[in-house]
């Protein structure tokens, strides 16, 4: 059977933090916090959506003067939709997992 | 500690360039939100992968003759060495300048020499292998082992005896002119640390019979197979 794309649990981690809050632009430093992913596995995940326009990023001036722009992301509309359909689909997984029980024999 | 990380991300980011790719210098920008040693680390190892895998997108859309011609240069600039290193201390070719180990390896022939395997399998009854002649030293010499530490060889009748049992030696020449043993002296034990060795051109060669067993110290390498002539 082959692999459904996007549905690790690193990237579906990824896609709930973006989800929460769908609108905002997110840092790369707060994902990592918020998703417990480390900066090698959530960048190369964050190339992955954007190369697919799943992700739209953006760089944003820095706060202080002096420190380089932030690179920061968001979910397209159609990374919005795919982020949904694979969450739901994990969630049902989860459930039939749970609800399975071996008939009598 | 931090400052080290960061060097170490900024030279894998940007290399030599003013600016690295935009996803490098996205991991670089969030650097100095991470909080403490062990997380900036973290961050910049993380950041390693990811510039990593940045670069490898970017060199697979490159022109396929661009990469091929990049795949062919590093293969020669690490190759080189590599080769010389291999040849030098591990794998190398001979070629066979006489004819004391005829038929197995006829005069002019070529040989591949294993100077690392026997090292770690031990010598054994029957290897071919490569020593400094013990009268010329510069010189090396191929010959074959037949007797290891403890074994008693001599010759009687043409045909070498180990420890009372005359050998079969299926590598002789069937021309008994060639495969006949002779002038081994008396019996010899070969004492510890030390190899009897015989060439298989018996007539010609010069081994342990002038000799006397070699030193296992000495032992350079071992034949692993015959390259040339094709057969």
């Amino acid at each position: 059977m082959p692999r459904t794309s996007h549905s690790s649990p690193q990237t579906l981690r990824l896609f709930a933090a973006l989800l929460g809050d769908p609108a905002r632009w997110r840092y790369g430093y707060d994902l990592s916090r918020e998703t417990g992913l480390a900066s090698g596995t959530l960048y190369p995940i964050l190339m992955r959506l954007s190369a697919q326009r799943l992700l739209d990023t953006d760089w944003e001036p820095s706060d202080e003067p002096g420190r380089p722009p932030r690179h920061t992301y968001r979910l397209t509309a159609d990374g919005m939709a795919l982020a949904q359909d694979r969450l739901a689909a994990a969630a049902r997984k989860a459930r039939g997992a749970a609800a399975f029980t071996p008939r009598e024999a | 500690m931090r400052r080290a990380a960061r060097a170490v991300l900024v030279v894998a980011v940007r290399g030599r360039r003013e600016r690295g790719g935009p996803w490098g210098e996205a991991v670089l920008a969030e650097f100095d939100r991470t909080n403490g040693r062990w997380e900036a680390l973290r961050w910049a190892a993380g950041g390693l992968r990811a510039v990593w895998h940045e670069r490898r997108a970017r060199v697979s859309g490159l022109p396929r003759a661009v990469r091929v011609q990049r795949a062919v240069a590093i293969t020669a600039v690490l190759g080189l060495p590599a080769s010389l290193v291999i040849n030098q201390f591990a794998l190398t070719g001979r070629y066979m300048p006489t004819t004391a180990m005829a038929p197995t390896v006829p005069v002019a022939g070529r040989f591949l020499l294993d100077k690392v395997g026997f090292r770690v399998t031990g010598i054994e009854r029957g290897d071919i292998i490569e020593f400094p002649i013990p009268d010329v030293p510069d010189d090396h010499t191929l010959k074959r082992v037949v007797g290891l530490p403890g074994d008693t060889i001599e010759c009687r009748d043409g045909r070498v005896y180990r420890d009372g049992t005359a050998l079969d030696e299926p590598y002789l020449a069937g021309d008994p002119q060639i495969s006949r043993t002779v002038d081994c002296g008396g019996p010899v034990t070969v004492p510890a640390g030390e190899l009897y060795v015989l060439g298989d051109h018996r007539t010609v060669s010069r081994d342990s019979r002038q000799w006397g067993p070699i030193p296992q110290r000495s032992v350079y390498g071992r034949l692993l197979t015959v390259i040339w002539p094709l057969r």
